[in-house]
């Protein structure tokens, strides 16, 4: 009886209350920043003493921010793009190839998920050094890549793994060259899978803090380093406006994602 | 097949053989690969060949502070998460989908949230005239402030709060895999609500359990924003440790003495957890 809902009797409130409490400890510090940020008190002071504006005026008349943004955006934009293209070709590799080592080859390639990032980010911070690309958008979105390479193949394999091969094979018999029939045929069969592998990649990058911490010079910085400096100084209002408008930017990716997974799925 | 017909002329094998995942490959080996080995090698040679490093991670009082700090961490972390995530997975596997899909929002929503969005929040609501300690106060549980922050009491409630979404998503699965009939029987033949938990529901979920617990303390172990953050100074774990060492003190062999083991310790426990789900169950996971 402990998995139907409907006769689970005392268990269920018990439960139900439960859930409903840790479901609102997991949104308590996104409703508690989206308020203080517009809160006036500069001390943080909860709940506030009155309601203003005047952090997100100060948050874009500081160009740092938007520019560091605007770097972020850039830098996740080509590492998604580069993860998912390399992602996709491996995945075709690991899901049907026939080679020694298919299952060691999978484990290297989703390494970089596993190991801890502060770990990468020392090593590639002493390598870029070495080769002179430290400190630059080329040196950040090689590593970038490198981490969001197993978000991408995770989600391409798994779709990969539930398409029908003989599909493929049916175009190939009937003319179609064998990249004819994978473009027109197998890559829209999996676009689900091709679109979580690239949101996965971006938020990835988007949201990478540690490597970027080594990789950051002063005129390049990522959003999270931008975010990282302003917390190791003070805690002020300005990154709770910061924060709040990048809540804004989940929820809408949030919103997209259903949405185009809705459309996808038709 | 003709399928397989067709796949034994090279010409037609080739784009699935191992040839599309070279670009991958050589991407992982020269700029992860090599740059992981060159940075353990450092630990070896400088500054002077030899395990001098090892010798003095493992030698001194505060380093081993700092290891016990990490592991006492994650071992509190993985606990209070197991327990808490148990509960709500069981609902969600078994909730009317329009109420779970709710409860499966707000998780999403706090997961792809900016991290250190999140864990500015809690730096606000956990420190000393934070809106926790006020209400605590106001209400009369506690006459002073509670040090919520700058201790592991911070680090701890940070950590769970990162990472029950990465064990309550893959116990949702474990459970929705479970065949209602087993319970249904159990109960038909006169067990109690709690043997039936106890001997069915528990030991049929301990392999999710164990890989998501497994997952949470590997993940533990290795953090660096949030225990950097929230720890404050005095209670460095492992990854700060490094991070401070290469970037502070330029102490390039000691820093990656310590990244080589706490490297070590990481691989051991996905090796096993490997074992535990196999690789294939691991990759499905998203």
């Amino acid at each position: 009886m402990l998995l139907d809902y409907d006769r689970l009797g005392w268990l269920r409130a018990a439960l139900l209350g439960f859930t409903g409490l840790i479901a609102a400890f997991l949104l308590l510090p996104v409703v508690f920043i989206v308020l203080l940020s517009f809160g006036s008190s500069r001390w943080l002071a909860f709940p506030p003493p009155g309601w203003t504006l005047k952090w997100y005026e100060e948050l874009f008349a500081d160009p740092a921010w938007l520019e560091a943004a605007l770097t972020s955006a850039r830098i996740a934009t080509m590492a998604a793009i580069l993860a998912v293209l390399i992602g996709l070709l491996a995945s075709f590799a690991l899901v049907r190839g026939q080679f020694r080592g298919r299952n060691t080859l999978r484990g290297l390639l989703l390494t970089p998920m596993v190991l801890p990032v502060v770990v990468f980010a020392i090593a590639i911070y002493a390598f870029f050094l070495r080769i002179g690309l430290g400190g630059t958008t080329a040196g950040f979105v090689i590593a970038h890549t490198v981490l969001a390479l197993p978000f991408a193949i995770i989600p391409i394999t798994a779709a990969l793994e539930g398409f029908d091969k003989s599909i493929e094979d049916a175009a190939i018999v009937c003319g179609a060259s064998p990249f004819e029939a994978k473009l027109r045929v197998t890559l829209p069969a999996i676009k689900i899978g091709i679109f979580s592998a690239a949101i996965f990649a971006f938020l990835a990058s988007w949201d990478e803090v540690v490597v970027a911490i080594f990789m950051a010079s002063p005129t390049l910085q990522t959003l999270p380093v931008k975010i990282w400096g302003s917390l190791r100084q003070d805690l002020s209002p300005v990154i709770a406006a910061a924060s709040s408008l990048l809540v804004l930017l989940t929820l809408s990716l949030m919103i997209v994602t259903a949405l185009i997974r809705r459309k996808l799925s038709k | 097949m003709s399928g397989n017909l067709l796949y034994r002329q090279p010409i037609l094998r080739r784009p699935d053989g191992v040839g599309g995942a070279l670009p991958a490959l050589t991407l992982i080996t020269l700029f992860f690969v090599v740059p992981v080995v060159a940075l353990l090698l450092r630990s070896v040679t400088e500054p002077v060949p030899g395990l001098q490093n090892y010798a003095i991670l493992f030698g001194d009082g505060t380093y081993a502070r700092v290891f016990f700090n990490t592991f006492l961490v994650a071992t509190v972390v993985t606990a209070v998460t197991v327990i808490v995530a148990f509960p709500v997975a069981w609902m969600l596997a078994i909730m009317p989908p329009a109420l779970g899909s709710i409860v499966f929002g707000i998780i999403i929503l706090s997961m792809w949230t900016n991290l250190l969005t999140r864990t500015y929040a809690w730096m606000v609501l956990l420190q000393r005239t934070g809106v926790i300690n006020r209400t605590l106060m106001d209400i009369g549980l506690i006459s002073e402030p509670l040090p919520l922050i700058n201790n592991l009491t911070g680090v701890t409630i940070g950590m769970v709060y990162i990472m029950l979404p990465f064990m309550i998503l893959p116990l949702v699965g474990t459970l929705r895999a479970i065949d209602p009939m087993t319970l249904r029987a159990a109960a038909l033949c006169g067990a109690s609500p709690f043997d039936a938990f106890r001997r069915i529901l528990l030991p049929l979920s301990l392999p999710g359990i164990a890989a998501g617990g497994l997952m949470v303390f590997v993940m533990s172990l290795g953090y660096f924003v949030t225990p950097t953050l929230l720890g404050g100074t005095s209670n460095m774990m492992l990854a700060a440790m490094i991070a401070q060492m290469i970037q502070s003190l330029l102490n390039w062999g000691l820093g990656s003495a310590a990244a080589f083991i706490l490297l070590l310790v990481t691989m051991a426990l996905y090796a096993l957890q490997l074992r535990l789900v196999g690789a294939k169950r691991m990759t499905g996971g998203i």
